[in-house]
């Protein structure tokens, strides 16, 4: 497990337990509390509280740095184009998602009707069957990301067997969570920011 | 019988016709103005099925006797490009469900036909714009180009209405919901008016009482030259529809005459679609009106002193959610009245909130941690803002709409969110203490008081709490409780009780 997975798992979550680090970065939970202990005595992470991790401002510098190494190693040009059809599938899968929440702009969804909730599992089951060919194109220009096809299945597994809270909750490993995480590291890895893809006029 | 004609039968059963069709039926029984219309049956769609996916040719038959009947009365041809008929064709199932084809509008529209209303209006774009939304609508039911034939759209578009009552997921629906499969849906042809003919030809939306402030007075918009989805779709921006009453008075009293007619037959607020077709009034639609939940008591109180309805009835007009809502802290009108506007944003996830402006995700967690109230602002929002974010009691984003990574998850823990705030705003609010009302965009400067509305406060509130309270005979009950044990007594009760007036 490199550096750069541990750090960045201990980033997008904030308070970072052992069990969600070995998620994000694809270890046993063994393995990922070893290495936030070792890190956790560096300036990077700070001690645990609570059994949680938290990264600092160095450490932000630190993934900042690491992730701009590790775009100089990857295809960029074959990492944009494969980028660009992630947008399309980003846009369709937002609309999912708000159509999980919000029945129509002005009607939160109460998740009474059976059927509609049905419906948008089901067109979220039929996205990631079609997105899947390209998640495997990303996985093999950048090799750090492989843990992200496992972590999809995981949060589709759950809600097919009714654990809805897998769908969009954050801080768990809910299809949203790790959609948003995939969706960051595309935009480092490709040196690009949010306001840029906003501006661009790209869904962020 | 094949073919029914609305407005020709006092009663119509909603099984074989279908719910919009008998809604008609009632507003031209009324004597309201209606555009002709006729209904193919639900039987109908048992025999198209059982003759494998065809119309039966004595149906066809009656249909394109239909068709001339309708061509006489409104005084037009189909595919006459001189004077056009265009035809909506409709699906009429009981209930609306997934899978079922809804609606082709403009159906009739060919080259020569659109070269015609282009003729006719004087708008060539707005006719091509027609031309086009009627090909994609088609496609998009039929699956398939429209034929340049009139005719032959009719009978493909009637096809696929039947066509889908048995798709895949109509009988998934069915199976779960228990209705049965030989049920059926009715088909709905009617005469199209045109709102775009000239000067005195217009669209609009009438609301027989205001549905957001529950004002008695009529409300609603006015298009002039407008046509079918022209208001709804936001493609032009309407006009009051009190301008009417200065441009076409009869007719804006008739309209309004229209209104009155409809909220008495249907005991409730109206929402009304309508068109006006060189000064004559066409009622498209009428359906119980959406309205606020401050609307909703006020509506309440005054349908029944319309004499509308009973006390009993009025109680029944009110949700738990729609007393929820009332009993939820909000703005008090008179500090809304005087706040500052600070920045305008989109609603991601509603609600009320105040608190200090921060803009780093780890000051908003060790703020919170010490019990200070703070909103956190954002350009956008990372996956590393997640915990700031659950820290906060609002959320204020510059950049993204409502379907955001902000907006999601805010929605998902129920956080007050504006999103789409603008470039700047964060420089502005860095530090300020602001309140940030998320249900309509808006972000004020400094901390308003908050407040659920009050019997003192709402006249109407205060009137339905005391019939709720004779009803249940007990002064003691509380809000939320007080309007669900009047219900249930008042199902016992219904007869003793009569209208204001």
């Amino acid at each position: 497990m490199s550096e750069l997975s541990i750090l960045q798992a201990v980033r997008f979550k904030g308070r970072c337990t052992a069990e969600a680090a070995a998620a994000v970065a694809g270890v046993s939970p063994s393995e990922a509390s070893q290495r936030l202990e070792q890190l956790a005595g560096s300036a990077l992470v700070s001690g645990a509280v609570n059994s949680a991790f938290r990264i600092t401002a160095e450490g932000k510098q630190r993934v900042a740095e690491l992730i701009a190494a590790e775009a100089a190693e990857v295809d960029g040009n074959a990492l944009a184009a494969e980028y660009s059809s992630f947008d399309e599938y980003n846009s369709e899968f937002k609309a999912i998602i708000t159509a999980w929440q919000m029945k129509d702009p002005e009607t939160p969804n109460d998740h009474l009707d059976q059927e509609y909730d049905e419906q948008v599992v089901h067109r979220l089951g039929e996205l990631h069957t079609r997105f899947a060919p390209l998640l495997n194109g990303i996985v093999a220009l950048a090799d750090r990301l492989k843990p992200y096809p496992g972590r999809f299945e995981n949060a589709l597994d759950r809600i097919v067997s009714g654990d809805h809270t897998f769908i969009a909750r954050p801080l768990i490993d809910s299809y949203h969570t790790v959609w948003f995480e995939l969706h960051e590291e595309l935009i480092g890895l490709l040196g690009r920011t949010r306001a840029e893809e906003a501006a661009a006029g790209r869904a962020i | 019988m094949s073919v029914i004609w609305l407005g020709e039968h006092p009663f119509l059963e909603r099984d074989v016709v279908g719910g919009k069709a008998y809604s008609l039926n009632l507003m031209m029984n009324a004597g309201l103005p209606v555009p002709p219309a006729f209904v193919l049956t639900t039987e109908v769609c048992g025999q198209f099925h059982a003759a494998g996916g065809t119309l039966p040719i004595g149906v066809s038959a009656e249909l394109r006797h239909a068709l001339s009947r309708l061509e006489e009365r409104i005084g037009r041809g189909f595919g006459d490009p001189a004077r056009p008929l265009l035809v909506s064709v409709r699906s009429g199932a009981a209930r609306s469900m997934p899978g079922m084809m809804d609606t082709v509008l403009n159906l009739g529209i060919n080259a020569e036909v659109e070269r015609g209303i282009a003729e006719l209006t004087g708008d060539a774009d707005h006719a091509a714009d027609t031309a086009r939304r009627f090909r994609e609508q088609y496609e998009r039911v039929v699956g398939r180009a429209p034929s340049p034939e009139p005719w032959e759209q009719l009978l493909e578009a009637v096809g696929a209405v039947f066509g889908s009552w048995n798709s895949s997921r109509a009988i998934s629906y069915r199976r779960h919901h228990g209705i049965a499969d030989e049920a059926g849906t009715a088909v709905i042809v009617q005469a199209m008016v045109f709102g775009n003919l000239d000067d005195l030809s217009g669209t609009g939306v009438l609301f027989s009482r205001n549905p957001l402030t529950g004002d008695e007075a009529a409300y609603g918009e006015w298009l002039p030259r407008g046509q079918g989805e022209d208001v709804v779709s936001g493609r032009s921006d309407p006009l009051a529809v009190d301008t009417l009453a200065r441009t076409q008075p009869r007719v804006h009293e008739e309209l309004l005459a229209a209104a009155r007619k409809l909220e008495q037959l249907a005991k409730d607020v109206q929402d009304i679609e309508f068109t006006v077709e060189s000064g004559t009034l066409w009622l498209l639609q009428s359906r119980a009106a959406k309205r606020s939940p401050d609307a909703a008591v006020r509506l309440a109180v005054s349908l029944h002193e319309s004499g509308l309805i009973t006390r009993h009835e009025a109680l029944w007009r009110i949700t738990d959610d729609q007393v929820a809502a009332l009993r939820r802290p909000r703005i008090t009108p008179e500090s809304r009245a005087e706040a500052v506007v600070l920045a305008r944003g989109e609603t991601a996830c509603p609600g009320l909130a105040t608190g200090v402006v921060v803009t780093d995700v780890d000051s908003a967690c060790a703020q919170a941690e010490s019990s200070v109230d703070v909103v956190l602002a954002r350009p956008h929002t990372d996956p590393d803002d997640v915990a700031g974010m659950i820290a906060a009691k609002a959320v204020v984003t510059e950049v993204g709409g409502s379907t955001s990574h902000a907006a999601v998850v805010s929605r998902e823990l129920g956080t007050p969110c504006v999103v789409g705030c603008g470039a700047g705003t964060l420089e502005r609010l860095a530090g300020q203490r602001i309140t940030v009302d998320a249900g309509t965009g808006e972000i004020f400067d400094g901390a308003l008081p908050l407040a659920p509305v009050s019997e003192a406060g709402s006249p109407a509130l205060a009137t339905l709490a005391e019939w709720a309270r004779d009803v249940v005979g007990d002064p003691e009950v509380g809000m939320p409780e007080l309007f669900r044990r009047a219900r249930e007594v008042g199902l016992h009760k219904q007869e003793e009780d009569a209208p204001a007036r």
